[in-house]
């Protein structure tokens, strides 16, 4: 583009710019709806953040992790025929994908008896030191506390399960169950903790000792069934491949948490569709709103198009004067927007949005009654992205109208 | 300037124009034939609705004709395309409009400066020539003033400004004193006899105001959308409508909507119209 080329598309934008400014109620209160609509999408989608990382975290954090490597077929039918051949080999492969938060498990069905009664439970063996590098069960302990090293046969069991039992804190509890031959065993276990999360699926049907006394009791020392990992979301899938390449040929199982637990990725996929929804209608409405200001404010200067044209603006100058002036809208609404929904994300971020109201005290599946949403840099490149295409595209048609005004009728009719 | 000297600038030939409201022709120019010679001061005077603004428009390429041929500077007008039409009106046509027409948002000095901007002068050049012509028209010292800061005749010198900073060799002027007072077109008046004389800028004008005729170094008298020779003549009316008002300029959709209309209704309102102009 030549100089005088360059200054000329300058000096059109600054015109433009300066129809703008000479109506700034008009200009504000498009800019200030597109804002609006923007800052209440971010936020939206701040919480929606907020709410599936409070949600997904949680139900990691209570007893999955991120990650489990099993034996192949272990996580449909847990058996203890299928602990993992060579525990050693799947600590090695982690520890050279960099992965320092991992924990063995063995997993068993048991039989829980009090004095009372009786419940079956699945059985957990966890290592008490690295247990809490996975999960956050420790904080889950509602009443006595976590399994300690070097300590056999403590007990600890879900809230439900415990009243159930009738059992109390120092109470024993049989737990009946077999061994690798398939032989009955039965061993008395002391109740050191009580789990009470308020979620079903951790205070009822589960019964939790050290790895090394479940090792003891089904005479398994040394072997595991489950390596429970943590690391971070955006890592997973990488992971999986690299270790799937790593320990190919033994027979394991790799699993994300969304391929035990699908129905919670479809959940957040199903949630994100309805934002998708949501995002989708705003956009309509900033686009709606924008082409409204900006045809009636083409109807307002008719006449001043058809000056333009008059004195040897040419019809594709005029179309780009409208496109500038939908575009310039546009930006502003999107930077007040923005800055908007920024603060009211990084406020509620700090000190979080109470649900408890809706929830109740505690979390229900998985949810925690505190909310706090999360900015994200992406999400508002998204939002700004699709809010200036809209604001391109509710330009355009103006833009198409003028240049099809007659200069004539134009001043004659404006 | 010798007669001599003066070259033809605009020519029209059997010259057409018919608008149209609703189903309803109505004859604006027929079959204008007109000779504009180089630096002439020129007015078209007419009653209100004679053809005097169609005239002036169709010669500056804003509208169209439907019959016959407007040369300008040697080149049929009327056959430009409209980005042509922009660009030959940029180079070679100035207006002056009879409500100034100055864009609200920018300065007197911005104003007169944006045409030569659409030129193609950079912003320094455009400004130092917007200057220039404010002082020409004596309004210099008003040049940072928006058009809602200035008067009815400050607008008006901002307009002949702005008309003439693209240096074009016609300037077309329509009703330009009509909303000002007489002391103040007088003015204008003056200014752009003056403009005429030095830069040799043809004027072409459409007006009906005395002083404006008075200071005509020509003046071409229109009647119903005729030129004529003195205003006691009573022009032809047209031999009939249907050949100066062809239906086939119309719009598709016009031409629709004359299919059903009651062809009784049609010719009753074509008799009316006829006798009206006879």
């Amino acid at each position: 583009m030549t100089d005088a080329k360059s200054q000329l598309t300058a000096h059109l934008a600054r015109v433009a710019i300066r129809n703008l400014l000479g109506h700034p109620r008009r200009t504000l209160l498009t800019s200030g709806a597109i804002a609006l609509g923007l800052a209440s999408l971010i936020f939206l989608w701040g919480f929606n953040e907020g709410l599936h990382r409070n949600m997904l975290g949680n139900f990691q954090n209570a007893i999955i992790g991120t990650l489990q490597i099993h034996r192949q077929g272990f996580f449909q039918q847990p058996d203890l025929a299928l602990t993992i051949d060579n525990p050693q080999q799947i600590s090695e492969a982690l520890e050279r994908q960099g992965i320092t938060r991992y924990s063995q498990r063995l997993d068993t069905f048991g039989l829980a008896a009090s004095d009372h009664t009786t419940q079956g439970v699945m059985l957990i063996g966890m290592d008490p030191l690295n247990e809490p590098k996975v999960t956050e069960l420790e904080s889950r302990i509602g009443i006595g506390r976590f399994l300690q090293p070097d300590e056999s046969y403590a007990l600890i069991l879900g809230a439900t399960t415990a009243n159930n039992l009738q059992v109390r804190l120092g109470d024993e509890v049989i737990m009946i169950g077999y061994d690798r031959y398939g032989a009955m065993i039965a061993e008395s276990f002391t109740l050191v903790g009580i789990i009470t999360s308020g979620e079903m699926g951790l205070d009822s049907g589960m019964a939790i000792t050290s790895l090394a006394t479940l090792q003891e009791m089904v005479d398994l020392q040394g072997q595991v069934t489950t390596f429970v990992i943590k690391v971070d979301e955006q890592r997973l899938p990488g992971l999986v491949t690299s270790l799937n390449d790593e320990l190919t040929g033994q027979q394991l199982e790799i699993m994300p948490w969304y391929s035990m637990f699908p129905v919670m990725k479809e959940w957040v996929t199903l949630h994100n569709g309805f934002l998708y929804l949501f995002l989708g209608i705003v956009l309509f409405i900033v686009l709606a709103g924008e082409l409204n200001t900006l045809l009636l404010s083409m109807l307002d200067r008719t006449r001043e198009f058809g000056i333009l044209m008059a004195i040897g603006t040419s019809r594709r100058q005029i179309a780009f004067l409208i496109v500038v002036e939908a575009v310039t809208i546009g930006i502003i609404g999107i930077l007040l927007g923005t800055l908007l929904g920024s603060l009211i994300i990084l406020l509620t971020g700090t000190i979080g949005i109470d649900l408890s109201t809706l929830l109740g005290s505690t979390s229900r599946f998985y949810v925690d009654p505190l909310i706090y949403p999360q900015l994200k840099l992406d999400h508002l490149g998204i939002t700004a992205s699709a809010i200036l295409l809209a604001s391109i595209l509710s330009g355009i048609y103006p833009a198409w109208r003028a240049s099809l005004l007659q200069p004539v009728e134009a001043i004659r009719n404006g | 300037m010798s007669e001599a000297n003066q070259s033809t600038i605009i020519q029209t030939r059997d010259l057409h124009k018919c608008y149209w409201v609703g189903t309803m022709p109505y004859p604006a120019l027929h079959g204008i034939d007109l000779q504009i010679r180089s630096g002439e001061f020129a007015v078209l005077a007419g009653r209100s609705g004679s053809g005097k603004s169609t005239l002036l428009n169709i010669i500056g390429g804003l509208e169209s004709a439907d019959r016959g041929q407007a040369e300008v500077l040697g080149e049929d007008i009327l056959k430009m395309g409209n980005s042509q039409r922009s660009k030959f009106r940029l180079t070679n046509i100035g207006f002056i409009f009879q409500a100034y027409n100055l864009i609200r948002v920018l300065s007197a000095r911005e104003n007169v400066a944006y045409v030569c901007q659409l030129q193609g002068k950079s912003k320094q050049q455009s400004l130092e020539i917007a200057n220039h012509w404010l002082h020409e028209v004596e309004i210099g010292h008003l040049g940072y003033r928006r058009p809602d800061q200035l008067s009815g005749g400050q607008q008006q010198r901002v307009a002949v400004a702005r008309a003439l900073a693209t240096e074009p060799k016609i300037i077309l002027a329509d009703e330009p004193t009509a909303n000002l007072d007489s002391t103040t077109g007088r003015h204008l008046i003056e200014l752009m006899q003056r403009l005429n004389q030095t830069l040799e800028t043809t004027f072409l004008i459409s007006s009906h105001d005395p002083d404006v005729k008075q200071a005509a170094s020509r003046l071409i008298k229109l009647s119903d959308g005729q030129i004529v020779d003195s205003w006691d003549e009573i022009p032809q009316p047209p031999r009939s409508l249907e050949a100066t008002c062809p239906l086939r300029n119309r719009p598709f959709t016009e031409r629709l909507r004359h299919l059903f209309t009651p062809r009784r209704k049609a010719r009753q309102q074509n008799r009316q119209r006829t006798s009206r102009h006879s």
